[in-house]
């Protein structure tokens, strides 16, 4: 079946027919070509396919695109603007080796991204508590937080 | 991408999702938060021929004080449960329950009605529903019906819900505030459905004391252990109550995360624990 859809993604208005049996990952990754958004188990587990939704995080694999008609969305690459700029909690994965693979990074940033929103100096126990829905199957998670730690610092000297 | 062929409806008034659960009949799954029913649909697990999402519904996704009562639209997320300020204030057990439900992307979009409506035996909320004696407003095209937390689940994903009703509201009578209670959860990692749960209500003379106990059956179960802390608390009396609660396990059984014996055992240890855990937290 058909549905046509209105949503706001990466600030960039969109409005397309989509089967309604494609979520929301799928959506952005085959329609939208946004293949930042990673899709791991499909079923709820992993957090690669981490997205905001509506200013908050989702597990993209698990909501229908359909669903999602009037939302706006926050992609991985709604990050930065421009790709050579990367956002501080990029910077601060790289700086901080916060990835092997990069499997599970867009959806590791942007929990971090929904975290330090909300809480600006987390302790190491709030950055596990954040990031327990995100698997990293390098089980690079020590660098994670340390990542996530020097970005938090970062924002907070730049208010 | 999901293998089935199915329709989807949005409505954004009540009645017209009710009416469209009336039209189209059993095949029609209703989707609050879909953390569940979307993982199955993309498994091949559940093949509903129409969804009625109620994601875009109005009014039922706020928390009011209902004067003895709160009243929790269904499609509340467990994220909002989580903080709601008169959740914490007036049903603190319910916020840690939401609280430890998935972690926070699930929290942000799974709802309060949607895990409800699932009952999951080993999720957060059926212990505190009971012990708290909650409420469920189920309305379908021929009109609303209240029923009882005790009454509403029936066995293992099943509850009172019939065909085309929707859980549209929960009430949750407000703990007095000389109460002691707590949630408590055994769990092997963070996220994980718990092996066993507890929540425990107790009055300040003991003359109520009512735990639930999830994990050890095919739904949560009520214990009633006034008769055995007999208005005192001591090591006796916590080895009673204990007993209670492990004849209470008696349905468990065998899984993956432990043997009934086992779950059993860990259900006179966390009853224990949750009585201790309120009575610390007294105010």
């Amino acid at each position: 079946m058909k549905q046509a859809i209105e949503l706001i993604v990466n600030q960039q208005p969109y409005r397309l027919e989509i089967d309604t049996r494609m979520v929301l990952a799928d959506f952005l990754r085959d329609r939208l070509r946004l293949t930042g958004t990673h899709v791991g188990c499909g079923t709820g587990s992993c957090g690669a396919c981490t997205v905001i939704l509506d200013g908050v995080t989702v597990k993209s694999c698990c909501i229908l695109a359909a669903d999602a008609d009037g939302c706006a969305v926050t992609t991985i690459e709604g990050l930065s603007s421009d790709p050579r700029q990367l956002h501080p909690i990029q910077e601060a994965f790289v700086a901080n080796h916060g990835l092997q693979c990069g499997f599970c990074t867009p959806g590791m940033v942007l929990s971090a991204l929904q975290l330090l929103r909300e809480q600006p100096d987390p302790d190491e126990r709030a950055i596990r508590h954040a990031i327990a829905g995100n698997l990293c199957r390098c089980t690079g998670y020590q660098f994670i937080v340390k990542a996530i730690q020097a970005a938090a610092l970062t924002l907070r000297n730049r208010r | 991408m999901i293998g089935r062929e199915f329709q989807f409806f949005a409505p954004v008034e009540l009645e017209q999702a009710l009416q469209l659960l009336a039209e189209l009949g059993e095949n029609a799954r209703p989707l609050a938060g879909g953390m569940t029913l979307v993982p199955l649909m993309t498994l091949g697990l559940a093949q509903p021929e129409a969804i009625v999402s109620l994601n875009h519904l109005k009014g039922l996704e706020e928390v009011r004080d209902g004067g003895d009562c709160l009243r929790i639209g269904a499609m509340t997320r467990h994220a909002t449960v989580e903080r709601d300020p008169l959740v914490r204030l007036h049903c603190p057990p319910l916020a840690q329950a939401a609280a430890s439900v998935g972690d926070r992307q699930v929290r942000h979009r799974g709802t309060l009605g949607g895990s409800l409506a699932h009952a999951d035996p080993a999720a957060d909320y059926p212990p505190v529903m009971l012990v708290c004696g909650a409420r469920m407003r189920l309305r379908g095209v021929a009109g609303e019906r209240v029923v009882a937390a005790q009454d509403y689940f029936t066995g293992l994903f099943s509850t009172e819900l019939q065909a085309g009703e929707l859980l549209i509201e929960i009430e949750v009578p407000k703990i007095p505030p000389d109460h002691a209670h707590s949630y408590l959860r055994l769990q092997r990692v963070e996220g994980s459905f718990p092996i066993v749960n507890v929540a425990a209500l107790l009055a300040p003379d003991l003359s109520l004391a009512h735990l639930a106990l999830g994990g050890v059956g095919s739904t949560a179960v009520m214990v009633d252990v006034a008769p055995a802390l007999a208005g005192v608390i001591n090591n006796a009396a916590l080895e009673r109550a204990g007993e209670a609660a492990y004849a209470a396990a008696k349905d468990a059984t065998d899984d993956m995360n432990g043997s009934a014996q086992y779950r059993r055992a860990m259900a006179r240890l966390c009853a224990q624990r949750a009585i201790k855990q309120a009575l610390a937290s007294r105010p």
